[in-house]
C-alpha cells in the first residue's frame, strides 16, 4: 500500500464532524438515508484527498466526486441506485487491487 | 387567493445548490416580517429566528449538518423557545409546535421566492452540536434551518419523485364507506 499522507487533520476532523453528526441524526431518519450519509462522507473524503493522491488512486477518486451527486437523486429508483453502489464496489475492489495486487495463482 | 400567489406556491422548489451571491440584508428583514405573520398554535409565537450570514459560522453548521448540501449565504434558523412553552404549561411534545415551525418554514420559502430568491429546508443536522456553535440559551431548541441564496445555474437533475401525485391522489372527499 501507498504510504502517502492525503488527508490535513483539519480535514479529517471536518469528515468526524460529518460522520458522528450522520451517526446520531440517523436514528430519527429513514433507513435509506443510510447510504446516503456515507456516500457524502465517500464524496467529501474524495474530494479532500484527490490532490494528493497517487495516479493509482485518482480516477476511482475523481468518479465518486462526478457520481454521487447524481446518485442521491436517484435515491426513489431503487434498482438504479443499488446498481450504482455495485459499481462503487466494483471500482474500489479494482483499486485495492491496484493498491495491493495480488500473487499469481501458482497452484 | 389571488392568481399571483397561486403562482408562487406552484413554482417554489426546493433549491439544492447556490451561488455565493450574498442576500441583502433588507430581502432576509422582508423575509423575516412575513415570518411572523405566519399562522401560530393559539397565537403564542413560540418560535424565535436566528439569522447566519458569517462565512465561518456557516462553514461549521454545514459541517454538522450532514443533510445540509447548500453553500448558502444566509441560513435562518428557526427556534422553539422553551421559554414561551413553560409560560402557558404546553410540553415541548405539543404538535402545535411542530405545526407553528412548519408554517413558518412555508412563509420563509414563499416570501424567499417571491423576492426571486431560492430556498431550501434542513432538518437533517445534530441540535446539540448547533447549539454549540451558536451558543444557543438553553430554553432554545434549533428546530430548521432554512437555506437562503441565488440559485447556481446547474444541468444537475433535482430528486427524482418515489411516485408522481395530484392533489387527487391525496384527498379522499367525505366519510369513508364501511368496509
Amino acid at each position: 500500500m501507498s504510504e502517502n499522507w492525503v488527508l490535513k487533520e483539519d480535514e479529517a476532523i471536518e469528515l468526524l464532524a460529518l460522520l458522528i453528526t450522520s451517526a446520531r441524526i440517523q436514528m430519527e431518519e429513514p433507513a435509506h438515508y443510510g447510504p446516503l450519509r456515507l456516500l457524502t462522507a465517500t464524496e467529501r473524503l474524495s474530494s479532500a484527498i484527490i490532490e494528493r493522491a497517487s495516479e493509482k488512486s485518482r480516477d476511482f477518486l475523481q468518479a465518486n466526486i462526478e457520481r454521487i451527486p447524481d446518485m442521491h437523486m436517484q435515491m426513489s429508483d431503487t434498482d438504479a441506485y443499488a446498481a450504482g453502489l455495485d459499481e462503487l464496489c466494483r471500482r474500489v475492489a479494482e483499486t485495492l487491487l491496484r493498491h495491493s495486487p495480488l500473487p499469481e495463482d501458482d497452484s | 387567493m389571488s392568481e399571483p400567489i397561486l403562482e408562487n406556491i406552484r413554482t417554489r422548489r426546493v433549491v439544492r445548490e447556490m451561488t455565493d451571491e450574498p442576500v441583502a440584508r433588507e430581502q432576509i428583514e422582508t423575509i423575516l416580517e412575513a415570518a411572523r405573520w405566519a399562522p401560530s398554535g393559539g397565537n403564542l409565537r413560540p418560535n424565535r429566528y436566528i439569522v447566519i450570514q458569517n462565512p465561518e459560522t456557516r462553514r461549521l453548521i454545514r459541517l454538522v449538518s450532514p443533510g445540509m448540501f447548500q453553500k448558502a449565504p444566509a441560513l435562518i434558523l428557526i427556534c422553539t423557545n422553551g421559554d414561551v412553552l413553560a409560560e402557558h404549561s404546553l410540553p415541548p411534545t405539543d404538535r402545535a409546535l411542530l405545526i407553528d415551525i412548519g408554517t413558518a418554514a412555508q412563509t420563509i420559502m414563499l416570501a424567499a421566492h417571491a423576492l426571486g430568491l431560492a430556498s431550501g429546508p434542513v432538518t437533517s443536522y445534530s441540535k446539540e452540536a448547533v447549539k454549540v456553535i451558536l451558543n444557543l440559551p438553553e430554553s432554545y431548541s434549533p428546530e430548521m434551518f432554512i437555506c437562503i441564496g441565488h440559485k447556481a445555474n446547474t444541468t444537475k437533475r433535482g430528486m427524482t419523485a418515489w411516485k408522481k401525485t395530484s392533489w387527487r391522489d391525496l384527498t379522499h372527499w367525505e366519510r369513508f364507506p364501511d368496509a
